[in-house]
């Protein structure tokens, strides 16, 4: 009798925990909250695409023919947590946008490491760092001459030996680091967590100069005629002299800026996570035309023969003209869109939050092809 | 729908509150946790000491829950219709004392979610904050992420050094024990027993498993029920053994309560007597004995029941 009735209560109880928990987690666990799931954009070469999927894989295809060209390359997962689910995923999430020379490709992973695959074989080449992890990678790697670079949530920024993977120097910011930096020269550009935007040597990472915002930096920057082009969450977008730092102009939006901004004839077309692509004179930063696209915009915008081609997370594909002023819409992929977008020979490549690739047409909007990454 | 409803009014509050909070308590994510609790157990004060004197209430009759689990220990529902007689005549609901729990039930969601999105934990979940963010406050865009240091602890991960579940689950023990009582039934008293330990245990181990400002946020309430049960049910309770509560406040009135039942029984018991039944007496005689050899205190069980088959000749079952 006292077991039954005891047993009885112990249940009770253990249903009542079993609510607190999964009323904690569930919520927080569905698979667009509480994991982290990665949105790697496409990185196009001439004859293949490389992206990183949903299930940790470095992915290469066929552009002509939609087929692997190598078994996807699977990455080992960090330890998994419990109900949290802040890391009890199998999967290595991947959030960068590979960066693909001739002969490697170099892949970043939220477990805190960096890849280097051989792009003909899919063969490891170096993995960094060799033993441990590093602090969650949100930003994608850029090579450029013999070093590839990146940041990692430990707030450092890494410039590796792009064909060994041997450190050559590391910078140290104050915040986390989840952009992808950006090269332009001899000048390395990174936003940080702590709200500045560093421009480094990108011999030995000492520090040319800083730009203080009033907000978090997670947009990469855009480098164009001499002016360096910055988002930050303060709503600000800043046009900063490449020389020395100095502030140009700044322009208000309404919410964070999250991606790169796109320049094209003279006009800097930024999107924000507001809803809106704000198109603005590069000179002064005067205001010619907002674009409501109703939807945040956190993917960058890309310019694909003469239009420029923006990406919003409710998954529609919109061409931009300013002159006439010309919003249209090419595509609705329903699915939601946060990685960046590619293009090559016309053709706009997108990698969606369901772990599709599509192949879209610049031109109509047509959908060439589509391909399922996920394995069966 | 339901998503979007939650978030309007539950997520996108607390989230900007605990940014805005944030910004004025140093930048300090753990105090502006501790200033949520301490509002949200503010606002929950009135169901809490409904439930803590519905608590002290269901202690004092303990006794007479005894009695009636001798008495009717084989008729499970003539035993549920007398258990629920006492609790309405007693003005106690023991469903109330589950209340308090429940409501703070969507609190420790939205938290868990508010944490998991200013401290940048999930980039997805970080992006999609944005969307919650106040524009009427414009300096809440800039203010996050939030840090995550709070004394030795990274707010955004489960304690590694471990005190923080060594802490919710003390606390938790602590507030229990306060409130437990020595029940008379042996077997109700493994119950509390169990009872007292199980919970301890859990919220410890789901602490291993979660954030540490969700951990933050039990612990300080712990301690905040802690200190109320002290001033409401006027001192140690539980844990310490021969201390006598003293009645405080609003208690008196669930007491008088009490006290009237009992007062309504004796009277109706004394009355019968008055009428000379003396049919099935001896039955009544030798309950009441062993009865009051469980109860020594000034309780005299309810004879109503005994009195009333006793008129049948029937001995109750």
């Amino acid at each position: 009798m006292l077991k039954k009735r005891t047993m009885g209560k112990v249940l009770l109880l253990a249903v009542l925990l079993l609510v607190i928990a999964g009323g904690l987690a569930i919520p927080s666990c569905s698979p667009a909250k509480g994991i982290p799931r990665g949105w790697s954009g496409v990185s196009v070469s001439d004859d293949a695409l490389f992206l990183g999927s949903m299930e940790g894989k470095l992915v290469a295809v066929d552009k002509s023919t939609q087929q692997r060209l190598w078994p996807d390359v699977p990455f080992k997962k960090k330890q998994s947590g419990g109900f949290g689910c802040t890391q009890g995923t199998d999967a290595v999430a991947i959030y960068g946008t590979p960066a693909v020379t001739s002969e490697l490709v170099y892949i970043t992973g939220y477990n805190g490491k960096m890849y280097a695959v051989n792009a003909e074989t899919g063969a490891l080449r170096w993995v960094y760092p060799r033993e441990d992890e590093l602090e969650p990678i949100v930003g994608g790697p850029v090579v450029a001459g013999d070093k590839v670079y990146f940041g990692s949530s430990d707030g450092r920024l890494y410039a590796l030996d792009a064909a060994t993977g041997d450190e050559v120097w590391i910078f140290e910011s104050e915040g986390k680091i989840w952009g992808t930096p950006a090269v332009n020269g001899e000048t390395l550009y990174i936003g940080s967590f702590d709200q500045k935007l560093y421009a480094l040597n990108v011999t030995d990472g000492s520090p040319k100069w800083q730009f203080e915002t009033e907000g978090a930096i997670v947009a990469t920057p855009l480098v164009y005629d001499d002016t360096v082009y910055v988002g930050s969450f303060d709503r600000y977008l800043y046009a900063l002299s490449e020389a020395d730092g100095s502030l140009r102009w700044k322009y208000q939006g309404s919410n964070w800026f999250w991606s790169r901004p796109l320049a094209d004839e003279g006009i800097i077309y930024a999107g924000s996570v507001d809803g809106k692509v704000y198109a603005l004179k590069a000179k002064n930063g005067e205001m010619v035309v907002v674009f409501d696209m109703e939807s945040p915009v956190s993917s960058s915008p890309i310019l694909v023969a003469g239009n420029v081609i923006v990406a919003v997370e409710a998954g529609q594909i919109y061409s931009l003209n300013i002159n006439p002023r010309q919003k249209k819409q090419l595509v609705n992929l329903e699915d939601e869109i946060f990685a960046s977008l590619a293009a090559s020979d016309d053709v706009i490549y997108i990698h969606s939050a369901d772990d599709v690739v599509y192949a879209v047409d610049a031109r109509s909007g047509a959908i060439l092809w589509s391909l399922e990454l996920e394995s069966e | 729908m339901v998503g979007e409803i939650w978030d309007l009014i539950i997520l996108s509050p607390m989230i900007n509150i605990l940014i805005v909070v944030s910004s004025a308590l140093f930048n300090n994510f753990g105090l502006s946790i501790i200033v949520l609790t301490i509002i949200v157990r503010g606002i929950t004060t009135p169901l809490t000491l409904k439930q803590l004197r519905s608590t002290k209430a269901l202690q004092e009759l303990q006794p007479k829950m005894a009695e009636l689990h001798q008495k009717y220990g084989k008729d499970k529902q003539k035993l549920a219709q007398e258990q629920m007689r006492m609790y309405k005549e007693s003005g106690v609901n023991p469903a109330g004392c589950l209340l308090p729990m429940l409501i703070q039930l969507p609190i420790w969601i939205s938290l868990f979610q508010s944490i998991i999105r200013v401290l940048a934990i999930v980039p997805e979940d970080f992006l999609k904050l944005s969307g919650h963010l106040y524009s009427a406050w414009p300096q809440v865009f800039s203010l996050v992420p939030l840090n995550s240091r709070f004394l030795w602890l990274d707010l955004a991960v489960p304690d590694r050094f471990l005190l923080l579940p060594i802490l919710v689950g003390g606390t938790m023990w602590l507030q229990q024990k306060m409130v437990t009582s020595k029940a008379g039934d042996p077997k109700q008293q493994a119950q509390s027993q169990m009872m007292l330990w199980i919970m301890p245990l859990m919220f410890a181990f789901l602490t291993l498993q979660f954030p540490s400002g969700l951990a933050l946020y039990w612990v300080v309430s712990n301690v905040i029920s802690i200190g109320m049960q002290y001033f409401i049910t006027g001192g140690w309770g539980g844990l310490v053994a021969q201390g006598v509560a003293k009645p405080m406040g609003r208690d008196k009135k669930y007491l008088k309560r009490i006290t009237r039942v009992e007062q309504k029984e004796a009277d109706y018991t004394a009355s019968e007597s008055d009428i000379g039944v003396d049919i099935g007496a001896d039955i009544a005689e030798a309950d009441m004995k062993q009865t009051k050899s469980m109860t020594p205190d000034r309780y005299q069980p309810s004879l109503r029941a005994v009195k009333r088959h006793s008129k049948k000749g029937k001995r109750p079952r």
